[in-house]
């Protein structure tokens, strides 16, 4: 049942649409991800919702009750907590009057708000630290403090813009599981913004993919990873090779399609797409690094099949990275075994055809 | 660190020590002198603190000093947010308007208000041509003209503080207030107000410090039991009275004190509150909302409300110096130039001297600041902290201080104020700095890179300075440079005590004029000129730094 409805959503910024007509929907519980690179509008997606900026045309629906169509729901009547990217925790108050905020504005009595805070501090492990002002604390604690702010009023919705991308890189790590588990815990709603695909795979039930304004995929981090909706998402999410050429032959009944490469080699690949995969379109498959196996010698069965030269060869301590040139088509593959090849000598590449794409 | 800074600093020092340490510690001296016996103690203090008259005095300027924080924090706190906030037209035309009394001279707000709501002024004599009142309302004179004049007058300074305050604080602060739940008014005073504090501070402890600075004001009104006003009579009117020149000096003591006191308390608690570290990533147009149409009338009626009153200044001051003869008439009736022509023909003097001692203390203040801008931003010697402390501290000295303090010291032993070149050293040193504070600033955004990389060309420190640091510090250099004119122009405080026969300025040619000869048609048409000029300087200002906003800094701001 979705409990956050976001309905043709649309907005512009003087000459700048900044999201065009989107829709989807976050299910009561769920950890929705909007994943997209800087200025896809993600974060005016989440103002939207908050209320801190009006759309200009489409509405949103929280819990069944419109946010626009039937009079503009300000964001402090939305029922909403928020983490802000630069944490927006006020530095003139202490980090105990920072958290306790919201709840003395709900007129809260006293005793109540003292356990609500003390609770919600040990959940961010914070305990002892209510009396420091917010310019004693490290990035890491500020977040925390952010964070259980957001969550003490036990908001129905709970939104989050980029919140680790100003901590260092183990931090992050780290609070990623710390977030997903404290959210999962208290089952709050929420939509998380990020550009890191990363963290969007760790943290998210489902991930809405989004580019220069648009959804472009929503799904499982699986899913998207696995079946990716176009060249886009499948560039975006993860690594990918593409292989540029045209389609000789379909076979709609069992989703796929021969495409012939610049390089004049014929590629079985799997197509979700029968009605832009017709003979004689110009497409690229995609295979990911790891679908790729390597052979010093020619296997007996050679469907998709290439021979090319190693480029670089570079050793990751738990795999092996190649590039390994096929006709001046550079493909990039992981493999997890050694190899004797070295740079420059000849090897051997079998395209999974059940992990090889057509994708526009 | 080069020889060449430390002689540099050397020398400073040497200046600072010449014309501020030197007479302050005679005016501290002098201050303990005991009159009836010749010799020295703390007789005189006791006697202010115990003396019904004098504990009175500076009561009631701690008590003008509170009602005129109040008063222009109060009218304050909306302008500054409707400037900074709302979008609307002729932004820049009401800033400048409202900004205005920075760079009129605060007697010209007296003169014109007097004119105006005096007991025969214009809109006594129009309310009881109308039949709307008998008796004229006393508009003026008292301690509510006193609070409403200096208030005016101060009231640029809490806009440009907190305005600059509102534009600066990360919008996300207010955002996730909101969020919270807090809207309207409560997010105002519980968020953004408190945030604005630092900024705001700055310029209310030169608000609170102007009823200890501001003799002229109260005298004109009639109301002399201040702080200054007494010093100011104690001095200049009893000089024969030693004692009650001995005390007069005390009170300049006493407010000197609070002065510095007030100023570095506020210091200590802005260095402390800092916050505008922790903000990221804000626009630079700040938080610009569009107001409802309701909101946004009373808006504009509530800013052309505080313009008029800005702009009756100069028309009233406009209208007198067009005219004689303008008494018991709501508005002049015989025009004339004679004015203007008596100020010319009779006492070309005044505006000869202003100008040149106003020039003079500018080649001082840039002979002596620029160098000071650049040990205290770019060499490591020992004591340029202080230097820069020192300096700064001079910011908070009430005018009268330094004008006593010179009379006292440069009188026997160095009798340098036997000589009219003590009048431009006085101007330099009550104006340096806010000069410094400009040229500071410039320097700091000046890439070091840039003159290291011409030194690494070969050229030496002073080379570098004249061919690659000087030329790229100009603009900000300049914007000083005219602001520091206009002030230097206007400076009144320190002057009255140093002047003789002949080396009267414009400002001492209008008190001269206005409060002895009841001359008001040739006060008027000077404070007019004064006008003028400063209008045309500020043009000059805001042709080279891009905006009369920046024109008209506040000394209160970072
Ligand atoms: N307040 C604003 N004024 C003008 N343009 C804006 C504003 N906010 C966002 N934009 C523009 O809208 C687009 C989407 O921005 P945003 O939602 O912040 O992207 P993201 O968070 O995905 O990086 C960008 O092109 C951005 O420049
Ligand atoms: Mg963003």
């Amino acid at each position: 049942m979705a409990f956050i409805e976001i309905q043709s959503l649309f907005k512009r910024f003087k000459d700048v649409v900044a999201i065009n007509r989107i829709e989807f929907e976050v299910n009561q519980g769920e950890m929705l991800t909007l994943l997209g690179p800087s200025g896809c509008g993600k974060t005016t997606t989440l103002r939207c919702i908050a209320g801190l900026e009006k759309p200009d045309e489409g509405d949103i629906v929280i819990d069944g009750k419109p946010m626009l169509s039937q009079g503009f729901v300000p964001p402090s009547k939305r029922g909403i907590g928020m983490v802000f990217q630069n944490y927006a925790v006020w530095p003139h108050m202490k980090v105990f009057n920072n958290i306790v905020y919201g709840l003395k504005l709900q007129k809260v009595p006293r005793q109540s708000i003292r356990e609500k805070a003390q609770k919600v501090l040990e959940l961010v492990g914070l305990e002892g630290l209510e009396d420091r002002y917010p310019a004693q604390l490290s990035g890491g604690q500020q977040q925390r403090v952010a964070l259980a702010r957001a969550l003490v009023t036990n908001p129905k919705v709970l939104l989050l813009d980029e919140p680790l991308s100003n901590l260092d890189a183990k931090l992050r790590e780290e609070l990623r599981f710390e977030i997903k588990s404290l959210v999962r815990r208290m089952g709050i709603t929420s939509v998380y913004v990020t550009h890191d695909q990363a963290e969007a795979m760790v943290i998210s039930d489902r991930i809405a993919v989004m580019d220069s304004g648009n959804v472009v995929q929503i799904g499982t981090p699986e899913n998207i990873y696995e079946k990716p909706a176009n060249k886009f998402v499948a560039d975006f999410i993860g690594t990918t090779n593409f292989i540029p050429g045209e389609i000789i032959r379909v076979a709609a009944d069992t989703h796929t399609a021969v495409m012939r490469t610049e390089f004049n080699e014929e590629l079985h690949c799997h197509t979700s797409d029968l009605t832009a995969t017709v003979s004689g379109a110009k497409v690229n498959a995609s295979i990911r690094p790891e679908d790729v196996e390597v052979f010093s010698q020619p296997p007996e069965n050679p469907e998709n099949l290439l021979k090319g030269t190693i480029a670089h060869k570079a050793y990751l301590g738990n795999f092996l990275y190649f590039f390994v040139n096929v006709d001046g088509t550079m493909i990039r593959v992981q493999v997890s075994h050694q190899l004797p090849q070295e740079e420059g000598e000849e090897i051997y590449l079998l395209l999974n055809p059940q992990k090889c794409m057509i994708l526009f | 660190m080069s020889r060449g800074s430390i002689s540099l600093a050397a020398l400073l020092w040497l200046v600072i020590a010449f014309l501020v340490l030197y007479p302050l510690s005679i005016l501290i001296i002098e201050s303990f002198k005991i009159a009836a016996t010749g010799g020295w103690g703390i007789g005189n203090y006791l006697e202010f603190f115990q003396d019904a008259y004098y504990l009175k005095t500076f009561l009631n300027t701690l008590y003008l000093s509170t009602l005129v924080l109040v008063t222009t924090t109060v009218f304050g706190i909306p302008l500054a947010y409707i400037l900074a906030r709302y979008r609307h037209l002729g932004k820049t035309i009401f800033t400048a308007l409202i900004l205005l009394p920075i760079v009129l001279p605060a007697f010209a707000g007296v003169f014109a208000f007097i004119i105006f709501f005096g007991k025969y002024g214009t809109v006594n004599l129009l309310l009881m041509d109308i039949g709307l009142t008998e008796q004229p309302i006393n508009f003026i004179y008292g301690l509510h003209g006193l609070v409403f004049i200096q208030a005016l007058h101060m009231l640029p300074f809490i806009v440009l503080g907190l305005s600059a305050g509102f534009t600066n604080i990360d919008p996300s602060f207010e955002e996730a207030a909101e969020v919270e739940g807090a809207s309207g008014f409560r997010r105002f005073f519980t968020i953004t107000l408190p945030l604005c504090t630092p900024s705001y501070l700055a310029g209310a402890v030169l608000v609170f410090l102007w009823p200890f600075t501001d003799w002229l004001t109260p005298l004109i009104l009639g109301q002399v039991d201040f702080l200054p006003s007494v010093s100011y009579i104690n001095i200049s009117y009893h000089f024969t009275d030693v004692h009650r020149k001995y005390m007069g000096i005390v009170a300049v003591v006493v407010s000197s004190v609070v002065c510095i006191s007030l100023f570095l308390l506020a210091r200590w608690w802005v260095e402390k509150k800092k916050y505008t570290g922790l903000s990221k990533g804000t626009t630079s147009e700040g938080r610009v909302i569009e107001p409802s149409a309701w909101v946004k009338s009373g808006a504009y009626v509530y800013m052309i409300f505080i313009a008029i009153l800005v702009l009756l200044i100069p028309i009233v001051l406009g209208l007198a110096a067009f005219s004689r003869r303008w008494v018991f008439e709501p508005f002049p009736t015989y025009w004339t130039l004679e004015n203007f022509r008596l100020i010319l023909l009779e006492s070309p003097g005044l505006i000869k001297n202003s100008f040149l001692y106003s020039g003079i203390a500018l080649v001082f203040g840039i002979a002596f600041g620029l160098p000071v801008a650049y040990l205290i931003v770019r060499t490591r010697v020992p004591g340029r902290d202080a230097l820069d402390f020192v300096i700064t501290l001079m910011l908070a000295f009430p005018g009268i201080a330094i004008g006593v303090s010179y009379l006292l010291a440069f009188w026997k032993g160095i009798p340098l104020a036997q000589y009219w070149i003590i009048m431009p050293i006085a101007l330099f040193a009550r104006r340096l700095p806010y000069f410094l504070r400009m040229a500071h600033s410039s320097y700091l955004q000046l890439d070091p890179s840039l003159e290291e990389a011409s030194e690494v060309s070969g050229a030496g420190k002073v080379r570098t300075f004249f061919n690659i640091s000087l030329p790229l510090l100009l603009k900000g250099v300049l914007v000083g440079v005219v602001m520091f004119f206009i002030m230097a122009f206007q400076e009144i405080s320190t002057a009255v005590f140093l002047y003789k026969g002949g080396w009267e300025t414009l400002p001492i040619g209008i008190y001269l004029n206005w409060h002895r000869g009841m001359e008001f048609g040739i006060a008027a048409a000077m404070a007019f000129l004064m006008i003028v000029i400063t209008f045309i300087l500020l043009l000059i200002i805001s042709r080279i730094g891009g905006g009369v906003l920046k024109a008209a800094w506040g000394a209160g701001e970072n």
